[in-house]
């Protein structure tokens, strides 16, 4: 009787995790077959001939799909996609916090807007600049509240500032695709899309049901990966060393393949529970690194020195993350299903 | 950290479980009704907030019974449940009070805006 009808919306429930499927599918199916049948076999009939689910049906369910995807409740730790994502996109949100800070701490000193700061040299003397430099110290403390907001759990403040940070980035270059003049120091296309853009769109992954994180833990992030990142640089221009200083590309290139090497042997020991989550955000953030590397290669055609070292980088980060892919993978399968209500009751 | 605040229709689905257990249509028939057809579950949505009030222990499954060679799965509050819609049935009442009394409006003109 209720063939067609119910094939269809079976159709549709494929769209949820067979886990999901297993534990609910006869009961969504009996509540929407519920919802149209009238026990008039005449009308039945030809209902399950002519309709299917409503777009709003479908909808429902895309929507449950994606929730249960991203890690959300009921799906526990079933899905560790979810919360590699949620840790991929906050240390996306520190690496734009750090480099904020770095612009910030730039401006300060450049400026000599704290008077016991030694004076900068002439070469880094900054003129005094119009509307698209101050969107972009704008843009740089926008950065610094996503990351807070983020972190500390306040989502929906964090999406809404970062929506309005990738903006001035944007604009900026559509001009200069108009134009062919870049108006200020923001990030080429590359930049906008793989860390503005990616980030923004994966933060639905930080929905209403996404466990807390450890805000401590990552506001510590902040001034300790200033430190750690820009220690060394300035380091290595103060020696003289300007030529081994990375550009962004290379450089995440080089701190992501420091990071799977730092996680490679809590991945490997199999000791330690719970890192295969980390090795999957790791991996995620390896695959965004190595494409902004390999797409930013075309602006050293001419130079072949740096075209061998922009490749060295991708090597490297591409073979430190096939260092944690294993547990990577692992942390996809292994992770247990929740356990289905009707055992609890019983 | 404050718990987090309960949804519209996962009130409205502990709701429709307080007076007894009932099927997957059959809560979405009572919260239809209790809202006076302003939420209209999706089935989708529906299993969306069940899953989620069970993996809270909020609701959990009464019976399954035949139906027209289907099984009905049936789901009642459990004693959190119960707790947890009192306290913001409460909550959401409080609030009405205060709307009212912000309005100006006595019980009686409250019900009339309302009808």
């Amino acid at each position: 009787m209720s063939g067609n009808l119910e094939r269809r919306y079976r159709r549709v429930l494929r769209l949820l995790p067979g886990w999901y499927r297993a534990q609910w599918e006869e009961d969504m199916v009996a509540a929407f077959l519920d919802s149209w049948l009238t026990s008039d076999p005449a009308a039945d009939e030809y209902i399950t001939k002519a309709a299917g689910p409503s777009s709003a049906e479908v909808a429902s369910v895309v929507g449950l799909a994606v929730r249960l995807y991203l890690g959300g409740a009921g799906s526990q730790r079933r899905y560790a996609w979810g919360h590699a994502l949620r840790r991929a996109v906050l240390a996306m949100m520190l690496v734009h916090a750090v480099l904020a800070v770095d612009v910030l701490a730039f401006l300060v000193w450049s400026r000599r807007l704290v008077g016991w700061l030694p004076a900068p040299p002439g070469s880094l003397l900054v003129a005094p600049s119009g509307v698209w430099d101050t969107a972009f110290y704008l843009v740089s403390v926008t950065w610094i509240a996503v990351f807070v907001a983020l972190a500390v759990g306040h989502y929906r403040t964090a999406r809404i500032l970062a929506a309005l940070a990738i903006i001035p980035n944007l604009a900026a270059l559509l001009q200069a695709q108009l134009t062919g003049i870049m108006p200020a120091p923001f990030g080429s296309w590359a930049f906008w899309f793989l860390f503005d853009l990616v980030p923004i769109v994966a933060m639905t992954a930080f929905h209403r049901d996404a466990p807390p994180l450890a805000p401590g833990r990552w506001l510590l992030a902040l001034p300790a990966g200033y430190v750690l990142v820009y220690g060394p640089l300035l380091a290595l221009g103060a020696t003289g060393n300007f030529a081994w200083v990375p550009d962004f590309p290379g450089l995440c290139c080089i701190l992501l393949s420091l990071a799977c090497l730092a996680h490679a042997p809590r991945a490997w020991s199999r000791q330690v529970a719970g890192t295969g989550l980390w090795s999957l955000a790791l991996v995620l953030l390896a695959a965004v690194a190595a494409a902004n590397r390999l797409v930013t290669l075309t602006g050293y055609l001419n130079d072949q020195h740096l075209i061998d070292v922009s490749l060295a980088e991708l090597l490297i980060v591409l073979a430190a993350a096939a260092l944690v892919a294993p547990d990577a993978a692992r942390a996809q399968a292994a992770t247990p299903a929740p356990p289905h209500p009707s055992a609890v009751a019983a | 950290m404050p718990a987090k605040p309960m949804t519209g229709q996962a009130f409205f689905v502990l709701t429709a479980l307080a007076d007894g257990p009932r099927h997957g249509y059959g809560i979405v028939g009572e919260v239809a009704e209790l809202s006076q057809g302003r939420v209209r579950l999706k089935i989708g949505s529906l299993y969306g907030v069940l899953d989620r009030l069970a993996v809270e222990g909020l609701i959990e499954p009464d019976r399954e019974e035949a139906h027209d060679g289907r099984l009905r799965r049936y789901y009642r509050l459990t004693r959190d449940g119960r707790g947890a819609l009192a306290e913001e049935a409460e909550l959401r009442a409080a609030t009405a009070r205060v709307v009212r009394a912000r309005l100006g409006l006595t019980g009686a003109q409250a019900a009339g805006a309302s009808g």
